[in-house]
């Protein structure tokens, strides 16, 4: 008999993909018997099962990311401080937007100022607020195609 | 409290997220901030992870893996790079080690990007296939498969590399 065919197995017949679940010891106890069975006598199986081990700690081994945890703790923090300062900015924006419609609320309602007046003061404010929205826009558009925002001088 | 438990568990995984990450992107500081971006959906929405559902692990690699791909899609085309282990890796490796670790990485390139993302979901950061299957939204009869055909293509590419 082929000695490289494995216990009761046709030439050629090796377990192939089993041989990484018998590895991880992801198969069933009669996958891992049948498995055990054939590399026992399977010379071809038995030297790629030890190749699969190696390949399988040398990985485990290697500096493939950023092992510190220090650095990670770091980046935490920095996470937090993002979200703690994105909470605020809700917060402020939420507030003043909120305080600015019962100023306008209570503007449009008081009946001691004229319509005219009324008109006039609303120009002025929307003057202001048409050209702040403007300026904004133009930032934010100019920030998205930056190439150079994040450089740090 | 339960935001202080899942912050030190998070930086327990901060490593192996960022070699996840890695061989979605290509570079260490865009897997970096990847893995940032993931800290901060994890602790902003910790109401998004449901312990009762599974590990904490594969829930946050696959957040870390999703954002990788979301980045690597608004990415404008950049120049292929063969750095996927990170160059700020562990100064008290030996010589030899990195050299074993850049023969490792320049196999790794080789693969396509699903075959390396797996070996590294297993061999490097231990996740069962259950737990693959999970990140990866695959279904876990295939994740043995998929695996072992991954690590055969790797073995042959280091055996060139490896002379």
């Amino acid at each position: 008999m082929d000695k490289r065919s494995g216990a009761g197995g046709k030439p050629g017949d090796h377990v192939n993909e089993l041989l990484s679940g018998y590895l991880d010891g992801e198969l069933t106890q009669q996958q891992r018997q049948r498995v055990g069975l054939h590399i026992e006598g399977c010379e071809a199986c038995a030297a790629n099962l030890k190749d699969l081990q190696d390949l399988h700690n040398r990985i485990g081994k290697a500096g493939l990311g950023e092992g510190s945890k220090d650095i990670w703790r770091e980046k935490m923090d920095d996470t937090a401080v993002q979200l703690s300062q994105g909470i605020g900015w809700l917060l402020l924006i939420g507030g003043m937007l909120f305080v600015a419609g019962i100023v306008i609320v209570s503007f449009i309602m008081d009946p001691s100022i004229s319509v005219f007046m009324k008109l006039v003061i609303s120009a002025v404010y929307l003057g202001f607020g048409a050209l702040f929205v403007s300026v904004l826009r133009q930032r934010l558009i100019e920030r998205k195609s930056d190439k150079y925002k994040d450089v740090e001088i | 409290m339960r935001n202080t438990a899942m912050r030190q568990e998070l930086v327990q995984l901060g490593g192996g997220a960022h070699a996840l990450a890695i061989q979605i992107l290509g570079n260490g500081a865009d897997a970096a901030d990847a893995v940032q971006d993931a800290f901060i959906t994890a602790l902003s929405r910790p109401g998004a992870y449901d312990r009762r559902k599974g590990p904490l692990k594969p829930w946050f690699l696959r957040v870390v893996r999703n954002r990788s791909i979301d980045l690597l899609r608004k990415r404008r085309p950049v120049e292929p790079t063969d750095a996927l282990v990170d160059p700020g890796g562990q100064p008290e490796q030996t010589l030899q080690n990195q050299q074993r670790d850049e023969s490792l990485q320049a196999a790794l390139a080789e693969l396509p990007s699903d075959q390396r993302q797996i070996i590294i979901l297993r061999d490097y950061i231990d996740l069962s296939y259950a737990e693959i299957a999970d990140v990866l939204a695959v279904a876990p009869g295939t994740v043995m498969s998929r695996l072992h055909r991954a690590r055969m293509a790797l073995k042959k590419c280091l055996e060139s590399h490896d002379g």
